[in-house]
């Protein structure tokens, strides 16, 4: 992270008019269903709300905890199953049923972490993919979720869209929160500094292992619940389909394309790439081609994402996840006095030569 | 039980070949591939054209497969990998994500997604054939060839000035940009031997097994697995670490049915990766 002029000028908090656009967004959003012949958008925001959440768990990981996973379906695929399985079979409530997905995603996360955390970088990545292959050929073999002949989910059939929608936005908006005040946290800036120097950080006094571990479980609780609510929304699932790197592929586009380690990236990468698939549907068969393709050009052209590139260039930012730095935090944090240390040091040591 | 055992050594022949053009690429630029799968599969698919316009000549068809291959392994590494080596570890991953999600929907649309092999004759014939053992001849002949070119390339790396200027960048760039050896373009030869390599792999493949379009990511997890078991450049290693996954899977199939057969293969891979991260053969770690 840069600490220029710019960065610290464009960059002094929540804005009047920042706060206006926040309100006028949550406004439409809860607004949306009542205006006439919307019933498409609202289907369409829906999605947006869906993997808004997940591209928001997915940059959490990749973005900010430098987890990269190719895994995650493997929580997309529990938390649908959970809901198909508690809600149907067990005869729970639906949000209940969801709920239990975020909770069992935990659980399994916590399984299987001490494998994955054994690994860094290339090698977590790959490993979180075999794990979620693993699950998904067990599901395939598992007579409790019905084998690979996959479940419709008649529990969720009660829903209209319009319900949907409610679930999906607050999904949506409290991913966002959960992702802006983790982020404003203690954790958050322990993450900043792992990032930045894990060396230096851990020098520091902080705990990287376990930092790391806790934004694993938070992104593992809600890419569950977001298992479930896509799966209410979709009321069929199989192993093959849940499980699925399609997913992955929809999370790593969005917040590449977005911009990775942004909070406004996955927000817009979802709006993208709901709006292409959308659009692309007209062309059955080459939509995730042209989808994979523009993942290639993008990194080729705008590495940082759109997000990182604006951000990098004009300093703006809709939800900063940084504190506001007082004009004077060179003094507070004895930068300079340290500075000048440095080079008295550096004069006496030339001097004596 | 002893036909599943020799059945999933000369399997890990098969997985070994499709580990080498990985652990290449990975041993010298730090880069996972994650087309490598895919770019197998089109290997066995580009065989099959090949083999068709040429009237059925496979031997031929392996050949035109690799030349393309070769090529298609230059424009992947000098247009789009190179240009983002720079940038980190995550760009260069991402990128070839992209390239596994656009090559897969790709093949998927031009061939369909229904089950191809490659003809040939060896497929049905039975080297040998008793009461307790029956070998056919495509896994003796994969496991031949794994080891013919195991020692082709373990020549080729040790012995010539091309392998030196490979491994001299991958040993330390820097350095070796400096005694003289351009480094982007050992990268750009290694992605062309890799590619060389997936291509037999990929003929191998398609000769023993049915294929279709979306099975490149599983082996891409094989591919993984071998590099990993086997250690990071290690071309013995790799023969080892595809007989492990061989072994493991038809085991896995003996004792708990065929569904589950990939499950046990990739269970013993996570064991070694949360165990001994640097491969069952791991010297000092390099790096």
């Amino acid at each position: 992270m840069k600490f220029d002029g710019q960065t610290l000028a464009g960059n002094t908090g929540f804005k009047v008019g920042k706060k206006v656009l926040l309100v006028v967004v949550l406004l439409l959003l809860a607004l949306l269903p009542m205006f006439p012949n919307s019933a498409y958008l609202v289907s369409t925001v829906t999605l947006i709300m869906i993997y808004m959440a997940l591209g928001q768990m997915w940059n959490l990981l990749g973005g900010y905890a430098g987890l990269l996973s190719l895994g995650m379906q493997a929580f997309i695929g529990i938390g649908g199953y959970s809901l198909a399985v508690f809600s149907i079979d067990a005869g729970l409530n639906i949000f209940v049923a969801v709920f239990l997905g975020g909770v069992i995603s935990v659980l399994f996360g916590l399984v299987v972490s001490p494998a994955l955390f054994k690994m860094t970088g290339v090698y977590f990545a790959i490993g979180t993919w075999v794990v979620a292959e693993a699950l998904m050929i067990f599901f395939s073999n598992w007579s409790v979720v019905d084998y690979a002949k996959g479940i419709m989910i008649r529990s969720v059939y009660f829903l209209t869209g319009e319900q949907i929608y409610y679930i999906a936005v607050l999904l949506g908006v409290i991913s966002v929160l959960v992702v802006y005040l983790l982020m404003r946290s203690k954790t958050g800036l322990a993450l900043m500094a792992i990032r930045d120097n894990p060396a230096a950080a851990e020098s520091m006094g902080v705990k990287i292992f376990s930092t790391k571990l806790k934004c694993y479980m938070i992104a593992c609780f809600f890419t569950g619940i977001t298992g479930g609510v896509a799966y209410i929304n979709l009321a069929y699932i199989t192993p093959s389909a849940s499980i699925s790197t399609q997913w992955t592929i929809a999370m790593t586009f969005m917040v590449i394309i977005g911009g990775i380690g942004t909070m406004e990236g996955p927000i817009i990468g979802s709006i993208i790439y709901v709006a292409l698939t959308q659009y692309l549907y007209n062309f059955p068969g080459i939509s995730m081609t042209i989808l994979g393709a523009i993942a290639v050009a993008a990194i080729m052209v705008v590495p940082n994402g759109i997000m990182g590139t604006i951000h990098n260039k004009t300093g703006f930012e809709l939800l900063s996840p940084r504190r506001i730095m007082p004009p004077d935090w060179k003094k507070l944090l004895g930068v300079e006095r340290a500075k000048e240390q440095v080079e008295a040091a550096g004069d006496k040591a030339s001097k004596k030569e | 039980m002893l036909q599943y055992l020799v059945q999933g050594i000369l399997l890990g022949g098969l997985y070994a070949i499709i580990g080498i053009g990985m652990s290449m690429v990975f041993g010298i630029m730090r880069l996972t591939n994650l087309a490598h799968g895919d770019l197998m599969i089109l290997s066995a698919y580009l065989a099959l054209t090949f083999c068709d316009l040429l009237g059925g000549n496979l031997l031929l068809a392996t050949l035109f497969t690799i030349i393309a291959m070769v090529i298609i392994g230059f424009l992947i590494q000098a247009f789009l990998v190179n240009h983002v080596l720079s940038k980190g570890a995550e760009p260069a991953l991402l990128v070839t994500f992209g390239i596994s999600v656009f090559l897969a929907n790709l093949l998927h649309n031009i061939f369909s997604a229904d089950y191809q092999s490659l003809p040939n004759s060896l497929t049905n014939t039975q080297v040998i054939s008793t009461d307790l053992v029956s070998i056919s001849a495509i896994y003796l002949f994969s496991f031949v060839v794994a080891i013919l070119m195991i020692v082709g390339l373990h020549f080729l790396m040790q012995r010539t000035n091309f392998g030196r200027s490979i491994r001299a960048t991958s040993d330390d760039d820097m350095a070796a940009g400096l005694t003289g050896v351009n480094t982007k373009r050992a990268y750009v030869y290694a992605m062309m031997l890799s590619m060389a390599v997936t291509a037999v792999s990929g003929v191998l493949i398609g000769s023993t097994y049915t294929f279709n379009a979306s099975m490149g990511s599983s082996y891409l997890i094989i591919a993984f697995g071998v590099v990993v078991i086997g250690g990071m450049g290690s071309l013995i290693g790799t023969l080892l670490g595809g007989i492990v996954l061989g072994v493991a899977q038809l085991l896995g199939s003996y004792f708990l049915g065929t569904g589950v057969q990939l499950l046990v293969a990739y269970l013993v891979l996570l064991v070694v990766l949360a165990t001994r991260p640097n491969g069952l053969l791991a010297r000092a770690t390099r790096k």
